[in-house]
């Protein structure tokens, strides 16, 4: 399609102006990170610091356990992403490859967890959980964590796994090799791709829970997770917006990062099962 | 003879593989989503104020089912959260079709303008609302500055104290960290559109309106369903973005039925009380969605 110098120009400040405006609150945090309390409270405001204040990031990192919150934050992540991988894996490869029965109806189940509300959940588990003493504890994360991830990563493994030909481990098993063999020496190798878009998508849904935490960590401030900590930085009456803002970029950046790099994949994964 | 029975390579016995690689999926849902959905519905029908596991069961009673639905509290978070789903939904709509079109032009920069138009989609709920709040702030925030730069208000709005503008701040917050899933999710449709669909129906003589809305929708309905009920039951369901940002308030302008759920388990120990709530919440999700798919609802899975 060819267009007119005109339409040209109208998309490009059609685009211009749609970015600008989605994407400002964004920029705000990181300026608001950078200017000084004076800067903050002068009006009108100034929307780009005089002096890039760098040190506030320093200040924020030893005032505050930011750095402690960041690695229960990952440790949770990854233990949860961990668990829902394996899982995930082995159901994932059996709904595509296996007529198993039920499988079906237990598929749709799974996926109905997606509609559950956490609240309803939350209720329960915090029974749960208090009765085997993990109240307080990473591992309550990494298993609740796992209710929201795993209906998630078995549906894109499923599709993904049934982007890859049969004929693969079947070649493979005639070769010799076992079924499990097979999945582990042919097929996961090949997926490799999926596997690494799936787990960064549970990495993102466990970095972003707030419910959870706030439910079962609140009472251990030694395990406090990012988000939970960060909402402790809200003063009563006043709140230096400068300091909460630059712990929201230690927040915010690993998974604005994974997103700009690995943007192809994740939404490849995100949208894998739309298109049908 | 033992090892021919664990051959799981025979095909007789392949589907045993299905079952056992199937297993540790069953075992977990069963236990972390199926077990603790039963213990909610069961909680549901006792007068209970801490739930302890250990403790023995307390009657049957449909006591906080009515006390539900005599509270004009429960009305007034039913209002409010389908105010929510309708306002959010329909804007996350509106602005992330818009931007899916939008960078689904051929122009140079595309692949950048598609990262920066889903950014947020990146960004953590509770920091969406950290720089939100810092936006809506009544002393020293953006937006007071700008509507009395604009001339739309003489005197700072606390936006945090009046309800109708605490609604708006939850809605605007949501809008922004909720658009990006809808276009991301729209573009991938577009994408599977094939470009001689458009050329075939140039051909004809089809105009610009009407190789939008001959082509471009149907081709994009089965997409725009599912995507839908995800975002309807993501404003139904959220708990993070409002409990940090207004905490339901002010005069419980923002108490969705699932801050009311939280508030009540969390707030008030009433966990038998908040069960009932949470119950009812996910029995209008499954008939939303329900509704929403209609006879589509395979499409989903």
């Amino acid at each position: 399609m060819q267009r007119t110098t005109l339409q040209t120009l109208s998309l490009y400040v059609g685009l211009a102006v749609v970015c600008g405006v989605l994407l400002f609150p964004i920029y705000w945090l990181f300026v608001t990170a950078l200017s000084t309390l004076a800067e903050i409270r002068q009006l009108p405001p100034s929307f780009w610091p005089a002096e890039p204040q760098w040190s506030t990031f320093a200040k924020v990192g030893t005032e505050r356990p930011i750095f402690l919150w960041l690695w229960n934050s990952t440790l949770a992540a990854l233990g949860s992403v961990a668990l829902s991988m394996v899982v995930s894996v082995f159901a994932g490869y059996s709904l595509s490859r296996f007529s198993v029965k039920g499988g079906r109806s237990l598929g749709l189940f799974i996926l109905t967890a997606k509609m559950l509300p956490a609240t309803l959940l939350v209720i329960p588990l915090f029974g749960i959980f208090r009765s085997m003493g993990l109240i307080g504890s990473l591992w309550s994360l990494v298993l609740a964590h796992a209710t929201l991830i795993i209906p998630f990563t078995t549906w894109m493994l499923k599709g993904y796994f049934d982007t890859i030909p049969r004929e693969l481990e079947q070649a493979a098993m005639v070769d010799g090799c076992s079924p499990l063999g097979a999945l582990f020496r042919v097929v996961l190798p090949v997926a490799t791709p999926g596997l690494a878009a799936t787990a960064l998508y549970a990495f993102v849904l466990s970095w972003a829970d707030y419910a959870y935490a706030r439910t079962f960590l609140t009472n251990a401030q030694g395990s406090w997770t990012a988000n939970l900590g960060i909402t402790t930085m809200k003063g009563e009456y006043v709140t230096d917006w400068n300091e909460i803002s630059a712990a929201a970029v230690f927040i915010a950046l690993p998974i604005i990062l994974i997103y700009l790099f690995l943007e192809r994949y994740l939404v490849g994964g995100l949208t894998a099962g739309a298109e049908k | 003879m033992s090892l021919r029975f664990l051959d799981l390579a025979r095909p007789s016995r392949q589907h045993w593989l299905g079952y056992l690689l199937l297993l540790p999926a069953v075992a977990l849902v069963a236990l972390i989503i199926v077990y603790p959905l039963f213990v909610s519905l069961d909680l549901s029908f006792q007068k209970i104020g801490m739930a302890t596991l250990s403790a023995p069961r307390k009657p049957f009673t449909l006591e906080n089912y009515h006390k539900l639905f005599a509270s004009p509290d429960f009305w007034n978070s039913c209002w409010v959260t389908i105010k929510l789903v309708v306002v959010v939904s329909a804007a996350c709509f509106a602005v992330g079709l818009g931007t899916a079109l939008l960078v689904n032009n051929r122009f140079k920069g595309r692949t950048l303008a598609r990262l920066f138009v889903a950014l947020p989609w990146a960004v953590p709920e509770v920091i969406a609302v950290v720089i939100f709040a810092w936006i809506f702030d009544s002393s020293f925030g953006l937006m007071n500055w700008l509507f009395i730069k604009l001339g739309i208000t003489s005197q700072m709005i606390n936006w945090f104290s009046e309800p109708t503008a605490a609604f708006w701040v939850v809605a605007i917050t949501m809008i922004w960290k909720g658009y990006p899933f809808v276009s991301i999710m729209t573009l991938a449709g577009l994408q599977s559109i094939p470009e001689d669909f458009y050329n075939a129906a140039k051909v004809d003589g089809a105009n610009a309106f009407q190789r939008f809305w001959y082509i471009t929708i149907p081709v994009l309905m089965p997409v725009l369903g599912v995507t839908s009920v995800l975002v309807v039951l993501w404003v139904f369901r959220d708990l993070s973005i409002i409990k940090v940002l207004t905490d339901g308030g002010p005069l419980k302008a923002t108490q969705t039925l699932s801050i009311m759920t939280y508030d009540q388990a969390f707030g008030f120990f009433n966990m038998g009380y908040a069960s009932a709530i949470g119950i009812v919440t996910l029995v209008l999700c499954v008939v939303a969605s329900l509704l929403m798919l209609g006879r589509k609802s395979q499409a989903m899975y």
